[in-house]
């Protein structure tokens, strides 16, 4: 869930809702839910900046107009449906696929016109992670680091870094087919990283990983945007996202429709689930409140409230009125309710 | 371990943007450092994916065993066995036997080499890096050149053995595996090529195999099939019987100059189509052999007379041509032997083969150039 899961000694993963900024954030923008800064604003030249981005494949239109800023210091969530385009958006700004139009500035650069600076600064993590079968682990990065002009010794002493970093240690002189799905997924991320890049654009890197591998990237991300890189992340995991992401971009069929602060989330109208011991007298201390509610099969209630503020009102007044209750929580992550939203909104 | 120790960026290094390389890049700078690392990360791919060691063993006994047995049958044809003969007939056998096996091999090597990665999903990774697209392709290259080579390195010591034959001089030996080896780069580099353009490994494999064949097979027939194309009326000059002479009568007959309207075979057309055969490039490119085992005709090593062959398709029909014919002992023809263009054709037949490759060099490199603007039917950036 929310905020309980964060885990313990990370500085950067202490955020309240409503209070985004990490302290690493410079010059702290305030939480722009509108999306369409003008590109190459003098004010932060990192980051990603893409406005009116458009990518057709033939008759598709993969990517139809999108605006995104994701600034150095902060996570931003690339959240959307399936086929949402997505994955092309993040080949475009990867410097990989040219938009059809539109302006992306990546890390202050240009990565159609000046490709090779701006590959230098950019570390993108593929959806799905081709590898060399025959090389092992630390090969892989070996020969990323030779890719990225690293000499020989730095590049031996970098690989070994980022295996101990994603606890692949003791698969580092084993061929890289012998990894599991999620071992191969934190490779992936350990190769974009091999450079150090400023700006890290991930593609769905929570897919296939445990549990413990999950909170390790979110304690790698967090500290990452600590550091002050940008970061761009793009994950169906919504709740994954929740305990990671500062904003948040939604697209759907290759557009925006929103951009916000996931903080910002706290004093929007969501879903709230109570639930209490007995569920009787918690339903009719609602009613008798006047308070609309659902009730879920469990006997737990699922209240709409326009803040967390409403919340913390609501579950004083309960306890006050003697109702027992166990748990008031949001019911489903920030952004997966402003997801839904939207999808409800489009219908 | 929730925490984490390691710090994701190298020690002492500034959060602040990272080292740039100051210099920009583009698709077409080549470096070494650049080259060796795709070439290094291909090779060990591939020596360890691949049944390697038995290919070369199999290619060993095979290649030995042609060697073998074309020295026993002629030393059994020709009798004697005098080795000396021998040598520029074993040695062009080989060398074609060679070639032959190069040219089906070396597509494998290269013709999955772009489109096999990027099915992988290691190809696009790669292109992100600071690798530009030529040091990419080059690298390639260069891998799939040296696993060619490794082939031809195991059968130096069957065409060395015509060597001991006799009647083959070093340096024929040192200019044929030069020049085979320069043909193995062109079909690599071909199917490089293929395997930019194509999504299905299966299809590069099978344009690189019909560009061999259209090379090898293909052209010679198309020059046989063209002949009745370029035979036509020709006057030419011909030392004849006089038309009057009265065959009954008890004169000799004399000869004399005439002018005459002949369908004569115009090779000098159609020579490039032969040209461009690798085993005619390698057969012209080989010195004479340093015996001749016959006075009269130059030398009937298979070499020789691919080399002689071509050189008189290169040169057309004669002229002057004499219709008398030697009748008698001590006759001298007042036509001059048939002059043979002497020229080499091989420098005109490896250019068009060098094109070829670089045509594929070029078009792996113009394809794998990033970020794609026009994406092909079919194909996946990553």
């Amino acid at each position: 869930m929310t905020s309980t899961g964060a885990p313990q000694g990370d500085p950067a993963d202490h955020r309240p809702p409503g209070q985004a900024d990490p302290p690493a954030t410079p010059a702290a923008p305030r939480p722009a839910p509108d999306a369409s800064v003008p590109p190459g604003s003098d004010a932060a030249p990192g980051g990603i900046v893409a406005q009116g981005v458009r990518r057709a494949f033939g008759t598709v239109r993969a990517v139809d107009h999108v605006d995104l800023v994701a600034r150095p210091g902060r996570v931003t969530a690339l959240v959307g449906p399936n086929g949402s385009g997505k994955t092309t958006l993040l080949l475009i700004l990867a410097g990989l696929l040219a938009p059809d139009a539109g302006s992306v500035r990546v890390a202050g650069l240009d990565p159609v016109t000046q490709s090779f600076a701006t590959r230098a600064r950019t570390g993108w993590m593929p959806d799905a992670f081709g590898t060399w079968d025959s090389l092992t682990a630390r090969e892989v990065l070996t020969t990323f680091a030779a890719a990225y002009r690293l000499s020989a010794a730095a590049g031996a002493a970098r690989a070994a870094e980022l295996l101990a970093l994603v606890h692949l240690e003791e698969y580092a002189d084993r061929p890289a087919s012998v990894l599991s799905r999620g071992q191969k997924q934190r490779l992936g991320l350990a190769r974009a990283l091999v450079h150090d890049p400023d700006v890290l654009l991930l593609d769905e890197p929570a897919s296939g990983l445990d549990p413990r591998s999950r909170v390790d990237l979110r304690v790698l991300v967090r500290e990452l945007a600590a550091r002050g890189k940008t970061v761009l992340i793009s994950s169906h995991v919504l709740t994954e996202l929740d305990e990671m992401a500062d904003d948040a971009v939604f697209l759907s069929r290759g557009r925006t429709v929103a951009s916000e602060s996931v903080g910002e989330a706290a004093t929007t109208r969501r879903t709230w689930r109570v639930r209490a011991l007995d569920p009787s007298p918690l339903h009719a201390w609602l009613t008798g409140a006047g308070v609309v509610f659902a009730v879920e099969p469990d006997g737990a209630a699922l209240v709409d409230l326009d803040s967390d503020t409403s919340a913390a009102a609501l579950l004083r007044d309960a306890v006050v009125a003697g109702v027992p209750v166990v748990a008031s929580a949001p019911a489903g992550g920030i952004l997966e309710q402003a997801y839904l939203a939207l999808e409800e909104e489009r219908r | 371990m929730s925490t984490v120790q390691h710090s994701p960026v190298p020690a002492g290094t500034d959060p602040a943007p990272a080292a740039v390389p100051p210099e920009n890049r583009g698709d077409w700078s080549l470096s070494w450092h650049g080259i060796t690392t795709v070439a290094t990360l291909e090779l060990r791919q591939r020596v360890r994916s691949t049944r390697w060691k038995i290919a070369l063993v199999v290619w060993f006994v095979v290649v030995g065993g042609i060697t073998l047995l074309t020295s026993g049958a002629l030393t059994v044809w020709a009798g004697g066995g005098l080795l000396g003969e021998n040598g520029p007939v074993i040695f062009g056998a080989v060398v074609f036997f060679v070639l032959f096996l190069g040219l089906l091999v070396a597509p494998t090597l290269s013709a999955s080499a772009i489109n096999g990665d990027r099915n992988a999903g290691t190809l696009a990774t790669l292109q992100v890096t600071l690798l530009t697209a030529a040091e990419i392709v080059v690298g390639k290259l260069a891998a799939a050149w040296s696993a060619a080579l490794a082939f031809l390195v195991v059968s130096i010591p069957f065409i060395a053995w015509a060597l001991v034959a006799g009647g083959v001089s070093f340096l024929s030996l040192v200019t044929t595996i030069l020049l085979l080896a320069v043909l193995l780069a062109v079909v690599c580099a071909i199917g490089l090529g293929f395997s930019a353009l194509t999504t299905k490994t299966s299809g590069s494999a099978v344009l690189t195999y019909l560009t061999v064949a259209g090379l090898t097979v293909v052209s010679l027939i198309l020059f046989g099939l063209t002949t009745p194309l370029v035979t036509y009326p020709t006057e030419i000059r011909t030392w004849a019987v006089a038309e009057d002479h009265d065959w009954e009568g008890d004169e000799d007959p004399t000869c004399e100059w005439q002018t005459t309207e002949m369908p004569q075979t115009h090779t000098e057309l159609t020579w490039w189509l032969l040209a461009v055969n690798p085993f005619v490039i390698v057969a012209d490119a080989a010195p004479e052999p340093t015996v001749r085992d016959d006075e009269y005709f130059s030398a009937s090593d298979p070499l020789s007379m691919i080399r002689t062959g071509v050189r008189a398709a290169r040169t057309g029909p004669q002229p002057e041509q004499d219709w008398c014919g030697a009748y008698e002992p001590g006759y001298v023809s007042p036509v001059d032997d048939p002059e043979l263009d002497d020229s080499p054709v091989w420098p005109w037949g490896l250019g068009a083969n060098l094109l070829l490759g670089a045509g594929g060099v070029v078009l792996a490199v113009r394809r794998l150039r990033i970020p794609v603007a026009k994406l092909p039917r079919g194909t996946r950036v990553a």
